[in-house]
């Protein structure tokens, strides 16, 4: 690849979702390299979901499109994982720890006597290699999402869309679960798009932060994040560069947000 | 202990007026049999076998057609629970056919079948047909959509997805209609046997109604009672077990 002819992991090219005469995004253009970890930030009800679905092949859009590698994006692609918000929701209630990742493995059919090999590295790769016999409700909401981003890794995804993952997580189990993440995603170099209404954790989190608009949705800037990694919950947060972009990013979404 | 004392007093009390009522000779009937000779008769039908017998008609009957119902009713129901469409179309159809009382079904099913266990069955599984389809279908329904999108997200196909996702997430309220249909089916198989097959414990209380045995009609009648309550209880206890554990997947029920 040289630098002109420059391809794109995903792309998405003047899209456009209506519901009804309810216009819920409008002409969004974007572009995620291979390897980035892009955060989207907007106010709830910017229509935030509803993109990250349509990068997901979940939805189609009215107008415009996704495309993923160069290939148009109509249906789920087993290179695309999402983590859910409601954890629980997305976890097999009936399948213990081990049998929910299993479940990705069977999807991607991994020969069964491979299967409690990929587990047992899955499950340690998020902490979780103890309890592989319980049940989720056994589980506390923070390792019901490890356990939710274990299953996704297990289809070995390219790409990891990650809906607002930590919003129902309390804030010491958030911090945790950020730099766990941008390990877990360095070291199996996935490409991030990571949906929050934390401006914080989207500067923390981002090589690049993009901030949406409401009523509709819209894409609103952009802020290339330019600060050392690997970042640590105290210095960068301190760093007067980590505040610049909190100060701007706030001024640019709508107060109240 | 005491709980089973306190429920057993009430009845108890109500068998023990009844044996004094006729050993003062105050109630006389050839209908009306009375408690000791009812025991001896229940007793004496497990010792000449009948009993054994006649339950055992009565069970592979009404087993084998809530087996047939309630599967054809889950086939159904999932496939009605995936398709609004197909659901739509034979709704007319289902709302005509399924009011049609299982027991008028008997002269048309003893035309096909002649008596015998297939009588039997056949009347059974449309009796326990219609509950498993509407409880599927509605469980189906009432899947929790991110389920689905997960299963959408590791692409699998329509076999994997009702088979790993669709049935597991249903199986609880589905076997709230299983435990519910075999109740019905215990019925439905015991007035086949009274109407026309002459076999099983239906059959028992003809021949002991028709040979005025009035204690042995009382003692079949309630060892039907007792294979109704310990068939509840089984399956209750097999819900128990097999969905208690998994916490909120239980609240589903």
């Amino acid at each position: 690849m040289n630098a002109t002819t420059h391809n794109p992991l995903l792309f998405v090219e003047s899209l456009s979702f209506k519901v009804n005469d309810l216009e819920i995004l409008r002409d969004i253009n974007l572009s995620i390299d291979d390897k980035e970890f892009v955060c989207i930030v907007g106010a709830s009800g910017c229509g935030k979901t509803t993109l990250l679905r349509m990068m997901a092949g979940l939805l189609s859009p009215t107008r415009g499109h996704v495309s993923y590698c160069g290939q148009q994006v109509v249906r789920p692609h087993r290179e695309i994982a999402v983590v859910f918000q409601d954890y629980a929701k997305a976890l097999l209630p009936w399948r213990t720890v081990a049998g929910n990742v299993s479940l990705a493995l069977e999807g991607c059919s991994v020969p069964a006597a491979e299967r409690p090999q990929r587990i047992h590295e899955l499950l340690c790769k998020v902490g979780l290699e103890d309890r592989a016999e319980a049940f989720p409700v056994q589980l506390s909401g923070g390792m019901q999402q490890r356990l939710q981003i274990a299953r996704c890794l297990a289809q070995s995804p390219q790409l990891l869309l990650m809906d607002e993952p930590f919003g129902a997580l309390d804030a010491m189990t958030r911090q945790t679960l950020q730099d766990e993440v941008t390990r877990l995603c360095r070291d199996s170099g996935v490409t991030v798009v990571f949906i929050t209404h934390d401006l914080e954790e989207a500067i923390y989190l981002g090589d690049r932060v993009i901030s949406m608009e409401k009523m509709p949705g819209k894409i609103g800037e952009t802020l290339v994040i330019d600060l050392p990694r690997p970042r640590d919950q105290l210095t960068t947060r301190e760093n007067t560069k980590f505040l610049a972009y909190r100060h701007q990013l706030f001024k640019l979404l709508p107060s109240g947000h | 202990m005491m709980r089973l004392f306190k429920g057993l007093m009430i009845p108890g009390c109500v068998l023990g007026l009844w044996q004094w009522l006729v050993m003062i000779q105050y109630v006389k009937s050839e209908s009306l049999s009375y408690p000791s000779a009812i025991a001896a008769a229940a007793i004496g039908v497990i010792q000449d076998g009948t009993l054994l017998v006649a339950a055992a008609q009565t069970f592979s009957g009404a087993f084998s057609g809530w087996l047939v119902g309630a599967t054809l009713g889950i086939v159904v129901g999932i496939a009605f629970g995936l398709s609004q469409t197909l659901s739509r179309l034979m709704k007319i159809t289902v709302e005509t056919v399924r009011p049609i009382p299982s027991v008028a079904l008997i002269p048309l099913a003893l035309l096909i079948y002649g008596y015998g266990v297939l009588l039997e069955t056949s009347v059974v599984a449309f009796s326990c047909f219609w509950p498993l389809l509407i409880v599927t279908e509605s469980a189906v329904r009432g899947i929790e959509p991110r389920l689905i999108e997960v299963s959408r997200m590791l692409n699998f196909n329509l076999f994997d997805r009702v088979i790993k996702i669709i049935l597991p997430a249903a199986l609880p309220r589905i076997f709230v209609g299983m435990r519910l249909a075999a109740a019905v089916a215990l019925v439905v198989s015991v007035t086949v046997e009274i109407t026309a097959n002459p076999m099983g414990l239906g059959y028992a209380l003809i021949v002991a109604q028709e040979s005025m045995r009035a204690d042995r009609m009382f003692a079949f009648i309630g060892w039907i009672g007792l294979i109704g309550w310990s068939l509840n209880t089984a399956l209750l206890n097999i819900q128990y077990r097999w969905f208690g554990k998994m916490g909120f997947w239980e609240e589903q029920v």
